[in-house]
C-alpha cells in the first residue's frame, strides 16, 4: 500500500545491484532532497544554524566512521583525533594563502596519510587491541595540541578559521554555510551508498565478518583495512576542516577531544553499524536531543511554574537523554537505523502480508 | 513580583511584536549559558545562583530606570555546540549580554559575538588578551587574566623577599594544558627581569595523582609554589605536601580555590594556604549581608544558603554587579532602552567601581576591557581567609606585551 510492492525480487544483476532497490525508497531519498535544498527558505535560521548544519557535519563525519567500523568491522576510538588533523591542516593552510577548495583537499589528504600511517602499526593487532591503540593515538594528538602554540595557535589554543571560500565566492551567509555543509554530507552519502555495491564495499564487509575467512578467499585483509582507514581518515579531515570553517570559525583542542571520539563512536553505535540512514538517526540523537531535551525541560518548568533550581534542571535532561540511549538500544541492539528498517520492512507490502497469517 | 515581571516581560514581548513599537522596552537580559552539568560544576551553581539572587534584589529595588532585569539560566554541558545553540537561541529572544563562565565555549562564541556586535562576559575564562579592547571590540573579561594573576603573585614574593628576587626559587605546578600553561610564558619574563629561579613542574590531566610533583618539589625545595589547579586536585596536592613535608604557607594559587577544597583539606590542615583572588572572600561584605536580610531571610533566596557561604558565590556576586552596573551606567547615558551600542558605552564608563567593596576597584576603557586586573592575595588562617596585600597590579608593561603579542595574531 504504502511500497506499492509485492515484494523484492530480481530478475537480473544489473536490477540487484540498483542503489534503491525499491522505487518508494528512491522518491522518499529525492523529496528529504528537496526539503534540504529548500532548508534555507523554510525552515527558520535559527534551527538552520545551529541544528540542521551541525547534524548534516556530523553525519558525514558519522558515516566516515561508520565506514570502518560499520563495515570494515575495526573499532577506532581516536577519530576526533584525525578530524583534528584535518582541520588544523586546512586552516593553516587556508591561513598561507591556499584557496579553500585546495586547503581542504589538504587536509582530507593530511588526515588520510596521518590516519593509515597510525592505522599501519595499529593493525598489527586487533579487536580491543585495536581500539585501544587507536585511543591512543587520541591521546597523542590532544598532547601535540595543547603543547605545541604553532599548531594549535599561540598560548590559548584556538586558531582562527580564515573566510570560507569556494570557486571565488566569499561564503558569509547562515543559508551559504548551510549550502557547504549540505553539499558535504550529499557527497559523502553519496558515496556510501555506492561504496555497499563495489567490489571494495563487499571486500570490507568480507574482512568485517572475518578478517582470515576473507584472506582464504583472497581478499588482503590488511590491505583492505588500511584502506578502509585511509578512506575514513580523508573524510573525517574534509569534516573537520568544514565543522570549523562553517560552524566554529576557529578550531580550539576541545573540539577534538577523547569525549568527541566516544561521542561520535556512540552516533554510529546507537545509529546502526553500518547503516547510512541511521548514522542520519544516530547522529541527531547524540548530537540535537540534549539542547532539544534541555530546551523542552525548561519550557515545561517555566510553564508550569515550577520552582526547579538550576542544576537539577540541568541534570533532568541528562538523566532522560542516558535513559533513551538505553531504551533504544534495549528495544533495538542495531541501532536506530535497524528500528527504521523494521518497520519500512513491516509496511512494505502492508497489508497483504498479514493473511499469510 | 516574580509572576508580575514575567506578565510585564510577557506583555511587552506581545506588544512589541504587535504594534512593532519600540516605546514598550523589554527587560534587560543576561544570558547565562553555563556548564552546569559537567567540567565546571565546581563554580556554576554558586556563580549562577548569586547572578539570580542579584537580579532579584535589583528587581525588589525597582529594577534597572524603572525597568526590570532578567537573568536567563540555561546548561549548555561544556559542548561548544550547544553552547552555540545557546547563543543563538538567546540572541533571538533580544539577548545581547552573554556569560559562559567556559574556555571552550567563550572560545566557540567569540567570533559570533564579534561578527554580530554581541557582547561576550568572560571574566576569568576564555582567552586572556581579549583584554585587547582595540582588537576584540564586543569581548569583556572583566577581571584578571591568568598572566596578569601570575604577575601580581611573583609582586606578592618579592614583597616578602624586601624587593629583592635574586636567591628566591619559585616553583610553578600547573595542569598540563592550556589553562595551566598559559602563565608559563609571564613567568619566564618576569624571572629574567626580576632574576628569580623558576621550576616548573607539570600535572598530568585530571590531577589526581601528583606524587612524583611533590616529590621533585621536595628535592628542588623552592621557597614558594605557584599552584594553578583547581578543585580536587588541591586536596591532592595538600595530602603530597604534608607527606613530602612541605609547609603549606608556600602554596599560592590561582583564584579558583574555594571553601569546598579547604573543607576537604581540613581547616587546620589548610592553615596558611594563599591564594590569588580578585574578589573579598567571607561574609563580611555589604552586598551579602544585604542579600542574606532582603531575599534569605524572608526565604525568598534562589537556591540552598550552603551555597552562598562560598567564595564562588562572591565571585559570582561581583561579575553580576559589574553587569548590572553598566546596564544602569548605559541607562543613564543613553537612556532605555538599553541596546549592545549603549552597553558597551555604559561598561567602557566604569571607573574605580568595587560594588561597595565586594571586589577589586576596576576601571574599564575601550583600549583596557580587563578593568585593571587587580588581585590580592589572601591566606587562610584556620577559620577565614587574610588578606596579605592590597589590590595590586603589578608589571602591567610585561603582561600588556604579552597581550598584545596575542592578540595581534587574532587579525591576521
Amino acid at each position: 500500500m504504502f511500497y506499492r510492492l509485492s515484494g523484492v525480487h530480481h530478475a537480473d544483476y544489473v536490477s540487484d545491484s540498483r542503489i534503491f532497490k525499491v522505487p518508494a525508497d528512491r522518491n522518499l531519498t529525492a523529496f528529504i532532497f528537496l526539503i534540504g535544498l529548500a532548508a534555507p527558505f523554510i525552515i527558520p535560521s535559527l534551527y538552520l544554524n545551529s541544528y540542521l548544519l551541525p547534524w548534516l557535519i556530523w553525519t558525514a563525519a558519522a558515516l566516515g566512521l561508520n565506514l570502518v567500523t560499520g563495515w570494515a568491522g575495526q573499532l577506532h576510538l581516536g577519530y576526533a583525533a584525525v578530524m583534528a588533523v584535518g582541520a588544523y591542516s586546512a586552516i593553516h593552510a587556508a591561513r598561507f594563502g591556499v584557496p579553500w577548495e585546495f586547503a581542504l583537499i589538504i587536509g582530507g589528504l593530511t588526515s588520510s596519510v596521518i590516519g593509515s600511517l597510525f592505522a599501519f602499526a595499529a593493525l598489527r593487532v586487533k579487536g580491543l587491541y585495536l581500539a585501544l591503540t587507536t585511543l591512543a593515538m587520541q591521546f597523542v594528538m590532544d598532547w601535540v595540541l595543547t603543547h605545541s602554540p604553532a599548531i594549535s595557535g599561540g598560548s590559548h589554543a584556538s586558531l582562527q578559521s580564515p573566510t570560507l571560500a569556494l570557486l571565488g565566492q566569499e561564503i558569509t551567509t547562515d543559508t551559504g554555510f548551510y549550502y557547504v555543509a549540505f553539499g558535504w554530507c550529499v557527497l559523502v552519502t553519496i558515496f556510501m551508498l555506492n561504496l555497499k555495491r563495489t567490489g571494495l564495499g563487499r571486500a570490507l564487509v568480507a574482512v568485517r565478518e572475518k578478517d582470515f575467512a576473507a584472506a582464504i578467499l583472497g581478499v588482503n585483509s590488511f590491505y583492505y583495512k588500511i584502506l578502509a582507514f585511509a578512506t575514513s581518515s580523508f573524510i573525517a579531515g574534509v569534516s573537520g576542516a568544514l565543522l570549523v570553517a562553517t560552524f566554529f570559525f576557529l578550531a580550539a583542542p576541545e573540539q577534538f577531544s577523547v569525549a568527541v571520539s566516544i561521542q561520535v563512536l556512540a552516533m554510529v553505535i546507537v545509529g546502526g553499524l553500518g547503516s547510512i540512514i541511521g548514522s542520519y538517526f544516530g547522529v541527531a540523537l547524540i548530537l540535537l536531543v540534549p539542547g532539544i531535551v534541555n530546551g523542552l525541560v525548561v519550557t515545561l518548568s517555566d510553564g508550569l511554574g515550577m520552582q526547579i533550581d538550576v542544576e537539577t534542571l540541568a541534570h533532568i535532561p541528562n538523566a532522560v537523554y542516558g535513559a533513551l540511549i538505553v531504551i533504544i538500544l534495549l528495544i533495538e541492539p542495531l541501532g536506530l537505523g535497524k528500528l527504521y528498517g523494521n518497520i519500512r520492512d513491516y509496511l512494505m507490502v502492508w497489508p497483504f502480508d498479514q493473511f499469510k497469517k | 513580583m516574580k509572576r508580575l515581571t514575567k506578565a510585564l516581560a510577557v506583555f511587552s514581548m506581545v506588544g512589541g511584536a504587535l504594534f512593532g513599537t519600540q516605546a514598550l522596552a523589554e527587560p534587560f537580559k543576561i544570558g547565562i549559558c553555563y556548564d552546569l552539568s559537567k567540567a565546571y560544576t565546581f563554580a556554576t551553581p554558586q556563580v549562577s545562583q548569586a547572578a539570580m539572587d542579584l537580579a532579584k534584589l535589583i528587581n525588589m529595588k525597582g529594577g534597572i530606570g524603572g525597568e526590570p532585569v532578567e537573568v536567563i539560566v540555561r546548561d549548555h554541558g561544556n559542548e561548544p555546540q550547544r553552547g552555540i545553540e545557546c547563543y543563538s537561541k538567546l540572541s533571538r529572544e533580544g539577548v545581547f549580554v552573554f556569560d559562559t563562565l567556559s574556555t571552550p565555549v567563550s572560545l566557540a562564541i567569540l567570533p559570533r559575538a564579534m561578527e554580530d556586535g554581541r557582547i561576550l562576559m568572560q571574566s576569568l575564562v576564555g582567552r586572556g588578551d581579549a583584554v585587547d579592547g582595540t582588537v576584540f571590540e564586543w569581548v569583556y573579561p572583566i577581571g584578571p587574566t591568568y598572566w596578569g594573576q601570575a604577575a601580581n603573585d611573583v609582586a606578592y614574593i618579592k614583597q616578602l623577599h624586601d624587593g629583592d628576587l635574586s636567591d628566591v626559587k619559585v616553583g610553578f605546578v600547573y595542569f598540563d594544558y592550556p589553562f595551566g600553561q598559559e602563565p608559563i610564558e609571564i613567568l619566564k619574563t618576569l624571572s629574567e627581569k626580576e632574576g628569580f629561579k623558576l621550576e616548573l613542574y607539570p600535572v598530568p590531566l585530571p590531577g589526581s595523582d601528583q606524587a612524583g610533583v611533590w616529590s621533585k618539589v621536595r628535592r628542588d625545595n623552592p621557597d614558594h609554589v605557584i599552584v594553578w589547579m583547581l578543585g580536587g586536585a588541591h586536596v591532592v596536592a595538600s595530602k603530597e605536601m604534608q607527606r613530602n613535608r612541605i609547609p603549606m604557607d608556600k602554596y599560592i594559587s590561582v583564584n579558583w580555590l574555594n571553601e569546598v577544597d579547604i573543607a576537604n583539606i581540613g581547616d587546620e590542615a589548610a592553615k596558611g594556604i594563599k591564594r590569588g583572588t580578585n574578589v573579598v572572600g567571607g561574609q563580611d561584605v555589604a552586598l551579602y549581608q544585604e542579600i542574606m536580610t532582603e531575599l534569605y531571610d524572608k526565604g525568598e533566596g534562589s537556591g540552598p544558603i550552603e551555597k552562598t557561604q562560598d567564595v564562588f558565590y562572591n565571585t559570582g556576586l561581583a561579575m553580576y554587579s559589574i553587569m548590572f552596573e553598566a546596564a544602569r551606567k548605559a541607562a543613564e547615558l543613553e537612556g532605555l532602552p538599553i541596546t549592545a551600542k549603549s552597553y558597551k558605552a555604559g561598561l567602557e564608563s566604569l571607573e574605580g567601581f568595587d560594588a561597595n567593596g565586594l571586589m577589586a576597584p576596576i576601571t574599564v576603557t575601550a583600549e583596557d576591557h580587563g578593568g585593571g586586573g587587580k588581585t590580592r592575595i589572601e591566606m587562610w588562617d584556620g577559620e577565614t581567609w587574610v588578606p596579605q596585600t592590597d589590590w595590586i597590579s603589578e608589571y602591567t608593561d610585561v603582561v600588556w606585551d604579552v597581550v598584545k603579542e596575542s592578540s595581534s595574531q587574532y587579525e591576521q
